[in-house]
């Protein structure tokens, strides 16, 4: 069970109030110079299927090779190595953006890859927290909350598609859902709002509504001010903080395809058009797909397909928007699989992963960390971040140094939930 | 409260001054008089020194309160000095002739120190010397036990309160208990004389002193029962009250709810809330068929006959995907059924470990290759019965194919992460909060062959969490039970809180292991927890930490203490969830309506907050209030054919279910506790619509059938005296029915929402004919029967509404909808 934070019992005066008054100005005016985007593939991949490719040669332990592909197959491009397609398995169409050859031919230019990450555990729950928020332990934010709290009075500062995205009472996540949906939010008092013709045409006509509205307001203040009980006082002093939020639907509207695209594409399309029409500042995407256990060629190379045709989907969008100096997209997994197949020819949890970065600031065509040929990550020299026995073990609360630090963290909420670990220059 | 950072503080400025000792109560002198203990022990809570009793010489015994005046100087002021309650131990000595105060053990936070205070002129008193005293029991305490029971005996993430706890009953039990089992996997290191100490130690320090509890709980003003009544019914039947049940609570009182309450839990909307609320918990609905239409069918594969109804691509008849659905769902709800067959018998919670059957209607068992004659109709999807399958040792949940998938494990993982969910849903303990912290993994050698047997960091959790995941042998990856060859040896063996799993038990290990934790206090203490979480919306507050203030602790001894009394009465019921219920019903903390007293606030910050209305709550109250569901206009409201995909609250794809911060238990599996920018729209949107749907539903029905304006008609304005009484009586009437709000007629509220009336009507009928049309809006019109959709202008008589020529039914739109978007609507 998810214990409640503590942050929340110190509320009184609104989702951001708990925190320093220095957090919550950003938002009182500014506009984000900066968007982040986290791509979570649920379930665990397997890093060795993709960016850190190791071959068939045979395990000393005899547990058999790493990979069902050769390694005089894999391939690389600029300083990156990428995975061949297992045998036996039919690999997406080269004229498919998530076939691993035309996406890494579009992409690695702008591909910052970091192998040999310890995520210090194979358990999913734990994994998922490491790996988007650095800590091991329940308590901290995910990154893409974190970089929406000083923005949290945007009505949709941080989008969530699921995944781990606790929040820690910083912000308020929101879910989306389809295109029509957010037509009927944007003119909640239309009879027909997906009509552009009949829009304008309400339940109420506009000098009813509008006294209705006021009379709900001031009812609201009336409850609040007379409320005995604290906690009671400060949920409507949210809701009212909320309410009068103004939430423009109708530009996020203007900015998303005719017909949203389902799976992780949808939420690409949905999280570019809010940051496009200033709604949002920060979005998780999630994609299950590939906790495979069995049949984990067939299954993974699926996965790995869906995953990064949706991460081509989002590029595109954002470059549409004219955003690619703007957002940052970090991809990652809840842990990586075993450099072994089990019976069932699938693959299990295995606590090294790998993470990936692309977009405003991240400088492409850049492989740093390593692992050796049984999958086991390599230790870093702090400074060069080349492998050094004597270095350190790059571990979710190192990557979260780095990401909040690239992000520009204020240093009042980093403080919050502080990361004490070597600066690594991992995003710089 | 002193902190153990403020302990410290005190004596880093006492060692600054060259007066700080440290020393074994064993070995001081005795100053006076014998150390305090429980309601006597004098406490320090900057920057108050409490000493219940203090013998004066001469003159007898009084209660002191000291206030540190200046912590430069170490100076306390006497804030009062009262008569000493009859029965208190003395705490301390005061000797007129040399004004000498002496107590020999006062609690500083964690800490103890025996003080000596010199009275100077004034009444003022200066600290003169300090000893930090170290209680028998109090070194064993903090290097054994404080790790998971907190410093403070108040607990954490792992261990439970010592307060009231389940053994502080007498010496010789708690002795026993720690002697026995205590600490947990390593029960031979505190035995004999630490058993005896600790529990000392335990009874004086934790127990025994003044909770401030009662204080705390006797300000919050309470619900009335009728009110009270009210919320139970749409909370746990979605329904209001009928008028017999409020007259037997008028009549009866507090047994008169309970008996109501009993009755509401018979009835079937009872036990679907009742799957909400354990679902939240185990998220096994996740294979609902919401979730892929084959969601839980995937996971029978080793049942030849999982797939029965598929005939095959070419033969599948129109029914194949109902077929499909019905019996993926039959299959994904069994633990949350056998909760269910668990709560309707009135048996104890334990059986949902340690049943040993599961619950199949006849799609269900069709799949699983049972026997489908036990069933009176095996094609009534709700027909649930308890069937033991065939080579199946069933334990309850844990045995289930649903939790054993939702919780999966690994090769690598060889059951821990199954253990790790039996520790936190069943157990309330939260394995990875042990210790505080998990060790650094670059930190921790794992060089050794076994380290999560050889390595003290590693064997601190693992010493716990693997005797619960070797339990799990026998229950491989896809989650059946297939009897392991073997089983690792390098890791701890089958068993729970330290016993090992007999050998020669005729049980499974996992069967063992379910008997053995409903056997711990903490099952009953996680079952209270999740049925006060389902209940409340939100989790019983954690123990305080270091760090929390007087408040934080005071609210949370409080509220524990609370529910410690619930806990026992729910045990001594043979754990029967409906005695939960009622008890938790009828707490003051689901009741909480007020504060007697603004200054217990500070305590009362987190309690008796209304819950946001999951989407699946707000829909059955829309229902239960209008009569209807909120999908659309109701001209087509009965020839919808797909319901449920469009219900805007329980769908997900093209409506708000999961905008609305509702959960699919997949993916998204925790609920939004507070509404965002997108939630307040569709907030708004529903009660625009609503009123739309149901004003002139209302005023087409009958007056003696109208729920919601059988005072007035579509005639009455606001012309005559009779009308504005009406109109006013008629919205008194409302905030009662909608907002479950009692207002006198001359109340600001009932005028408030008068004046809103009064604006939209008059105004509006002055728009009539110029700028808005006579009729209403379309969607709003009525123009087909609800219940069979046939046209209501039919035979020669036209029994439509349609035309609005007063403004009447708009104003009361704009009243409903401004009911409908309000804090007291769409909170609980």
């Amino acid at each position: 069970m998810e214990r409640r934070h503590f942050l929340r019992l110190l509320t009184g005066i609104g989702i951001a109030g708990v925190l320093p008054m220095s957090l919550v100005r950003p938002a009182l005016g500014a506009t984000p110079s900066r968007f982040l985007i986290t791509v979570s593939a649920s379930g665990g991949w397997d890093p060795t299927a993709l960016v850190d490719p190791k071959g068939n040669a045979l395990r000393a332990d005899g547990l058999g090779p790493v990979n069902n592909y050769p390694a005089s197959q894999i391939k690389s491009i600029g300083r990156l190595r990428y995975a061949a397609y297992p045998d036996g398995v039919t690999p997406p169409g080269t004229d498919s953006p998530g076939h691993l050859d035309t996406f890494f031919a579009k992409h690695y230019t702008r591909l910052r890859v970091i192998n040999g990450v310890d995520t210090q555990t194979n358990g999913h729950e734990t994994g998922q927290r490491f790996v988007w928020s650095g800590k091991l332990e329940e308590g901290y934010p995910s990154v893409a909350a974190l970089a929406a709290a000083p923005y949290a009075s945007q009505p949709m500062a941080f989008i969530s598609n699921g995944g781990y995205d606790f929040t820690a009472a910083l912000v308020a996540p929101v879910r989306t859902a389809a295109a029509s949906t957010f037509t009927a939010l944007a003119y909640p008092n239309s009879l027909t709002p997906s009509d552009p013709a009949l829009r304008s045409v309400g339940f109420f006509s506009s000098p009813t509504y509008t006294a209705v509205q006021a009379a709900r307001e001031q009812r609201l203040t009336r409850l609040r001010v007379s409320e005995a009980l604290p906690e009671r006082a400060a949920q409507m002093a949210r809701l009212q903080t909320v309410r009068d939020s103004d939430v423009p639907l109708e530009a996020l509207l203007s900015h998303l395809p005719a017909t949203v695209s389902a799976g992780l594409k949808g939420q690409a399309e949905i999280a570019v058009a809010a940051f496009a029409s200033g709604l949002a500042v920060s979005a998780g995407l999630n994609l299950g797909g590939f906790d495979t256990h069995g049949d984990h060629d067939e299954d993974q190379t699926a996965a790995l397909t869906a995953l990064l045709e949706g991460v081509d989907h989002l590029w595109t969008q954002i470059e549409q928007r004219g955003l690619q100096d703007k957002v940052t997209v970090v991809i990652g997994s809840d842990f990586g699989r075993t450099p072994f197949y089990n019976t069932a020819d699938g693959k299990d949890h295995w606590n090294i992963t790998s993470v990936l970065a692309m977009g405003a600031g991240i400088t492409g065509n850049t492989l740093i960390g390593a692992t050796d040929a049984n999958f086991e990550a390599l230790k870093l020299n702090a400074s060069t971040l080349e492998p050094h026995s004597a270095g350190l073990l790059v571990t979710p609360k190192h990557i979260h140094r780095a990401l909040r630090d690239f992000l520009g963290v204020p240093a009042e909420l980093d403080a919050l939930f502080p990361l004490p670990v070597e600066k690594l220059a991992l995003f710089a | 409260m002193l902190t153990i950072s403020t302990s410290t503080r005190l004596a880093q400025r006492l060692a600054a001054l060259g007066i700080l000792l440290v020393v074994f109560a064993g070995l001081l002198t005795p100053v006076g008089a014998r150390a305090a203990s429980g309601a006597s022990l004098p406490t320090f809570v900057h920057p108050v020194l409490q000493i219940p009793r203090v013998d004066v010489e001469g003159y007898g015994a009084i209660s002191l309160s000291l206030v540190l005046q200046d912590e430069a100087s170490l100076r306390f002021a006497i804030a009062s000095a009262v008569p000493a309650t009859a029965g208190l131990e003395p705490g301390a000595t005061f000797t007129l002739g040399d004004g000498l105060l002496v107590i020999p053990t006062v609690k500083a936070g964690t800490a103890f120190h025996a003080l000596r205070l010199q009275r100077l002129p004034g009444d003022v008193f200066q600290l003169l010397a300090a000893e930090e005293v170290v209680l028998p029991g109090q070194l064993d305490y903090t290097t054994q036990c404080a790790g998971c029971h907190g410093a403070d005996g108040l607990g954490g993430a792992v261990g439970v309160s010592l307060k009231n706890c389940v053994n502080c009953t007498s010496l010789a039990s708690l002795e026993s208990k720690i002697a026995g089992t205590m600490p947990l996997g390593n029960p031979a290191a505190c035995t004999g004389t630490c058993a005896s100490t600790v529990a000392a130690y335990v009874l004086d320090v934790f127990n025994g002193t003044s909770s401030g509890g009662g204080t705390a709980m006797a300000a919050i003003e309470v619900l009335p029962l009728e009110a009270t009544l009210r919320s139970a019914a749409l909370q746990l039947v979605s329904r209001l009250p009928t008028a017999l049940e409020q007259a037997r609570v008028a009549n009866e009182g507090e047994t008169g709810i309970r008996g109501v309450l009993d009755g509401m839990m018979t009835e079937p909307a009872f036990y679907s809330r009742l799957s909400e609320i354990f679902n939240d918990w185990l998220l096994t609905n996740r294979y609902l068929s919401t979730n892929g239409g084959e969601a839980a069918i995937q996971l029978m594969r080793r049942y030849p006959n999982a797939r029965w109804y598929d005939p095959g691509v070419a033969n599948r008849g129109s029914d194949y995907v109902t077929l499909r659905n019905t019996t993926n769902d039959s299959v994904a709800r069994e633990p949350l059924e056998l909760i269910n067959h668990v709560v309707r018998n009135d048996l104890p919670m334990t059986q949902m470990l340690t049943a040993d059957y599961v619950m199949l209607n006849g799609y269900s068992a069709k799949s699983y290759g049972a026997d489908t004659s036990i069933f009176t109709n095996e094609w009534d999807a709700t027909e649930f019965r308890p069937v033991r399958l065939t080579g199946v040792p069933h334990a309850g949940i844990l045995s289930s194919l649903m939790f054993l998938n939702r919780y999966p494990t690994s090769a690598t993982n060889r059951n821990r992460a199954r253990s790790r969910v039996v520790y936190d849903l069943f157990l309330d303990v939260d394995i990875l909060a042990l210790d505080g912290a998990r060790p650094d993994g670059t930190a921790v050698d794992i060089s050794s062959p076994a380290p999560t047997l050889e390595n003290a960091d590693c064997v601190k959790c693992h010493s716990l969490l693997d005797p619960v995941a070797s339990s799990f042998q026998n229950w491989n990856l896809a989650g059946n039970f297939v009897r392991a060859r073997s089983w690792y040896t390098d890791m701890f063996q089958a068993g729970f809180n330290g016993t090992a799993f007999p050998g020669t038990s005729m049980q499974e290990p996992l069967q063992w292991l379910s008997q053995r934790i409903v056997q711990d206090a903490r099952f009953d203490a996680a079952i209270v927890r999740l049925v006060y979480t389902g209940l409340m919306g939100q989790e019983p507050l954690d123990a305080p930490g270091p760090d929390a203030t007087a408040a934080e602790t005071e609210a949370w001894l409080a509220e524990s203490a609370h529910l410690d009394e619930i806990q026992a009465r729910y045990v001594a019921a043979n754990r029967t969830l409906k005695t939960l219920v009622k008890e938790l019903v009828l707490s003051p903390y689901w009741r909480a309506d007020g504060l007697s007293d603004p200054a217990q606030g500070v305590v009362h910050a987190a309690t008796g907050p209304a819950r946001l209305l999951t989407p699946e709550m707000l829909h059955r109250k829309l229902n239960a209030l209008f009569g209807f569901e909120w999908r659309g206009t109701l001209n087509s409201y009965a020839t919808s054919r797909n319901v449920l995909a469009s219900a805007r609250l329980l769908d997900s794809r093209q409506y708000y279910q999961q905008i609305y911060g509702g959960i699919d238990s997949f993916t998204i599996t925790v609920r939004l506790g507070d509404p965002n920018g997108l939630m307040v729209l569709v907030q708004e949107r529903m009660a625009n619509e609503m009123a739309c749907y149901a004003v002139p539903n209302d005023f087409l029905a009958q007056k003696t059938g109208r729920r919601l304006f059988a005072g007035v008609d579509i005639t009455t304005q606001l012309n005559t005296a009779q009308e504005r009484a009406a109109v006013r009586a008629t919205i008194q009437h409302l905030h009662a029915y909608l907002l479950g709000e009692t207002l006198a007629l001359d109340s600001p509220e009932i005028e408030a929402t008068y004046q809103l009336f009064a604006a939209v009507q008059v105004e509006g009928r002055k728009r009539v004919g110029v700028s808005e049309l006579t009729t209403l809006p379309a969607l709003c019109q009525r123009n087909n029967d609800l219940l069979t959709g046939a046209s209501l202008n039919s035979g020669g008589v036209d029994g439509r509404l349609r035309n609005d020529p007063n403004y009447t039914i708009r104003a009361w739109m704009a009243v409903v909808a401004y009911l409908l978007s309000d804090y007291r609507f769409l909170y609980a």
